[in-house]
């Protein structure tokens, strides 16, 4: 059976890239390390193929369609696109994706019962390209993508995300043992974007949120309401829904914190944490 | 209940993807959308809190109306 060989969870902010002159140098070298180091880990591990669980921002799907769960069949990702690449201030480029990998996950996931939706065109927001940028700056690894709606709501439970995530897990798990794959999921923690609370960033929901990571607790996490998480963690605070479904794929396994940077000027507690058996 | 409006978010969907920025929006911008009065309104001030109220998402509100935002 193929193997996990590596996973990891990322905050990823528009404002990381686009805007680094204006977050204090010290918390800034501090997360950027926090990448740097995750970079190391990863590249380390060797692996195949980089399954990503992330959400989108209505850049591609907007309210006349709006996939609670997504499986990008897309053979390559703009990560970002020209236009995004002026606003994230990071080169635009094309990301290898792995289309038949990404249509077994979804026949599986469809035969049992996980109602995936899929796309074969994916414009990449912060979502994969902000930490693709630091993680694969080469962009040699193909991903595959599992979209989660963490932004239109009404959302899917938190719940279900870990299903979700358990059944990924399961998945790659059920591949050939040739395989080399590794799971990251983008997002998070807590920050407020377009809300009349723009710029509230909560540290103490964040280490709420590292705390159970930091366990492997991810029921815990799966016990956050909506409410909850939209009081405590801001609208923004909903993409922890990827770090769920992650912790899902490898139960039982615990984080390591990085970095941890409540970064007022990007508006996100941005957090780079390494998860091991 | 999740308070969603349709035509205010397909509009702004619509900048949103062109990467455009907007202070406020226009008349001609505004034209051929099923927006009521206060939707209107809120669109052609930029006023970022009131869309919110609205139903427009935020995601959409910061893209579009980004030099509206403090930070």
């Amino acid at each position: 059976m193929a193997e996990i060989v590596a996973a990891a969870l990322a905050s990823h902010a528009p404002m990381i890239t686009g805007k680094p002159e204006v977050s204090k140098p010290e918390q800034r070298d501090r997360f950027y390390g926090g990448f740097q180091e995750l970079r190391r880990r990863l590249a380390a591990a060797r692996p195949d193929l980089l399954v990503m669980f992330v959400n989108d921002h209505l850049q591609n799907f907007a309210y006349d369609n709006l996939p609670a769960f997504c499986v990008g069949l897309a053979a390559s990702y703009d990560a970002p696109s020209e236009g995004g690449a002026k606003l994230m201030r990071i080169p635009s480029r094309k990301i290898r994706g792995h289309p038949e990998w990404a249509m077994a996950l979804l026949e599986a996931g469809l035969a049992a019962g996980i109602d995936f939706a899929y796309s074969y065109e994916i414009e990449s927001w912060d979502e994969l390209s902000v930490p693709l940028h630091f993680l694969t700056p080469e962009g040699e690894l193909p991903i595959v993508t599992v979209y989660t709606n963490c932004g239109a709501p009404p959302l899917p439970a938190p719940r279900r995300s870990r299903e979700v995530g358990a059944f990924v897990g399961g998945f790659i798990r059920s591949r050939p043992a040739r395989e080399r794959i590794a799971v990251l999921a983008t997002g998070g923690i807590s920050h407020w974007v377009g809300t009349p609370e723009t710029g509230r960033i909560n540290p103490d929901f964040d280490r709420r949120v590292l705390d159970h990571v930091a366990r492997g607790d991810a029921e815990a996490l799966t016990r956050l309401t909506y409410d909850e998480i939209e009081r405590e963690g801001g609208n923004g605070g909903q993409e922890i829904r990827n770090w769920i479904a992650l912790l899902g794929a490898v139960p039982g396994w615990k984080g390591e914190v990085l970095a941890y940077e409540p970064v007022a000027e990007w508006i996100t507690g941005c957090a780079t944490v390494w998860v091991h058996p | 209940m999740t308070r969603i409006s349709y035509p205010l978010n397909k509009l702004l969907t619509a900048i949103a993807r062109q990467h455009a920025m907007k202070d406020a929006l226009t008349d001609e911008e505004l034209a051929g959308h099923e927006l009521d009065d206060a939707e209107r309104a809120a669109l052609k001030a930029g006023d970022i809190t009131k869309l919110y109220e609205l139903g427009a998402n935020p995601y959409l509100i910061r893209r579009v109306f980004r030099r509206r935002f403090r930070i």
